[in-house]
């Protein structure tokens, strides 16, 4: 019977940085996702960027939030709380809200907004998805406004959470899983065929 | 491509609000410990960049922090609700466990890449809440001790990491790992549409 030989130490392999063609292969896979999350945080960046200019927040997000604390308003009155506009701020003689940034829509506006540019597809379908989206964030929002507003008149003690917790995640998770459906059912039916590369 | 071609949608839409109840329980759960744990990780961070050490992040309840600086003493009242800083884990677990198709190891695997981002982010997020507190809130003592460039740099980082980091985060973690199904779907399987993801079914 033949000796068999004693196994040689495998010398462990030296690890060998990213060589260029490695990193391109990686790109090239990886390509149209890289680009969406580039694009997306950019966008987003850019956006809230944008909003947190003082000009911009005085001329464009302040009159926006106060067209949305009169529709609140109305859409109160019409619940028959008889409340009252000042600004930003909806009263009862009972409860007090004062919309600001954070619970107007826009942050899952923007949100919205840079997933959709970001996403690869045709303008039409873009186009599309932003007026339909931000038109159904915003109703969401509404439905928040209203509801945080009988929550602070009928369940005082629970607004805290509602007002945070429950409903930002709710308009947030409106706006991701909207974002989702548009990319799903239109975006990619509208998409150009792209070619598909196949791995070296 | 055809809408019976991508059935996982509905099931994934069925699924994120099947796993918003439990995870807000496991969230609310888990929350005053996490808020423990924030506090004293964003605590050290900010030792990093104090000399002294100065700042001590003392847990006021289950949800809330008060803000104490050994160098200001009982001048400085000022505190943040801990728990606002991290509601984005309902949406992320709701989110990483709702897609179908994906074997439970996988989601598992990619739950825990996500949650450990996130723990570093609302770490981050601590030291920010706290950075903009000092250069911009605290009258002359900011004025004193961070200069126009800082307050405006520390209340631009909490603004973009507070709003849209915070907000955006599962949905930028969610599409890190599943955006190749929205960009390549793939024809049914002929199980797809039955039943939502049992383990090994893809």
């Amino acid at each position: 019977m033949a000796r068999k030989r004693a196994p040689q130490p495998v010398k462990p392999a030296a690890k060998a940085p990213i060589s260029p063609a490695t990193a391109v292969s990686i790109w090239r896979q990886n390509r149209r996702e890289i680009t969406f999350l580039v694009l997306f945080l950019v966008l987003l960046g850019g956006g809230f960027a944008l909003i947190s200019l003082n000009w911009v927040n005085d001329h464009a997000v302040e009159p926006f939030t106060a067209g949305i604390a009169r529709v609140s308003g109305a859409g109160l009155n019409l619940l028959g709380q008889q409340v009252s506009l000042q600004g930003t701020i909806i009263q009862s003689h009972r409860f007090a809200v004062n919309i600001r940034n954070g619970c107007n829509g826009v942050e899952a506006m923007l949100i919205f907004l840079a997933a959709v540019l970001a996403f690869p597809a045709s303008w039409r379908s873009r186009l599309a998805g932003l007026g339909i989206g931000i038109v159904a964030i915003q109703l969401v929002n509404l439905v928040r406004v209203i509801a945080l507003f009988l929550t602070g008149v009928y369940f005082p003690k629970l607004f805290d959470a509602s007002h945070t917790v429950i409903w930002q995640s709710i308009v947030i998770l409106f706006g991701v899983l909207l974002w989702i459906l548009w990319a799903n059912r239109w975006a990619m039916a509208s998409a150009p065929e792209t070619p598909v590369e196949s791995a070296p | 491509m055809s809408r019976a071609a991508r059935p996982w949608l509905p099931r994934f839409l069925r699924n994120v609000l099947l796993w918003l109840v439990p995870a807000w329980a496991v969230w609310a759960l888990f929350a005053p410990g996490y808020n423990r744990f924030l506090l004293a990780s964003g605590q050290n961070l900010l030792h990093l960049t104090e000399y002294p050490s100065a700042t001590l992040l003392v847990p006021q309840g289950p949800h809330d922090a008060r803000i104490t600086r050994l160098d200001l003493g009982k001048t400085l009242e000022k505190g943040f609700r801990v728990t606002d800083l991290h509601f984005h884990l309902v949406l992320l677990l709701a989110l990483f466990l709702a897609v179908p198709d994906v074997p439970w190891r996988e989601r598992l695997s990619h739950l825990g890449w996500a949650l450990l981002v996130t723990i570093f982010f609302d770490i981050f997020l601590v030291f920010s809440t706290v950075k903009s507190i000092y250069a911009t809130q605290l009258g002359a003592w900011s004025l004193a001790n961070y200069g126009p460039f800082a307050r405006n740099a520390y209340g631009l980082l909490h603004h973009l990491l507070d709003l849209p980091g915070k907000l955006s985060l599962p949905l930028v973690l969610w599409a890190a790992f599943y955006l190749p199904l929205l960009l390549n779907p793939t024809p049914a399987s002929p199980r797809a549409g039955t039943r939502s993801a049992p383990q090994g079914d893809r």
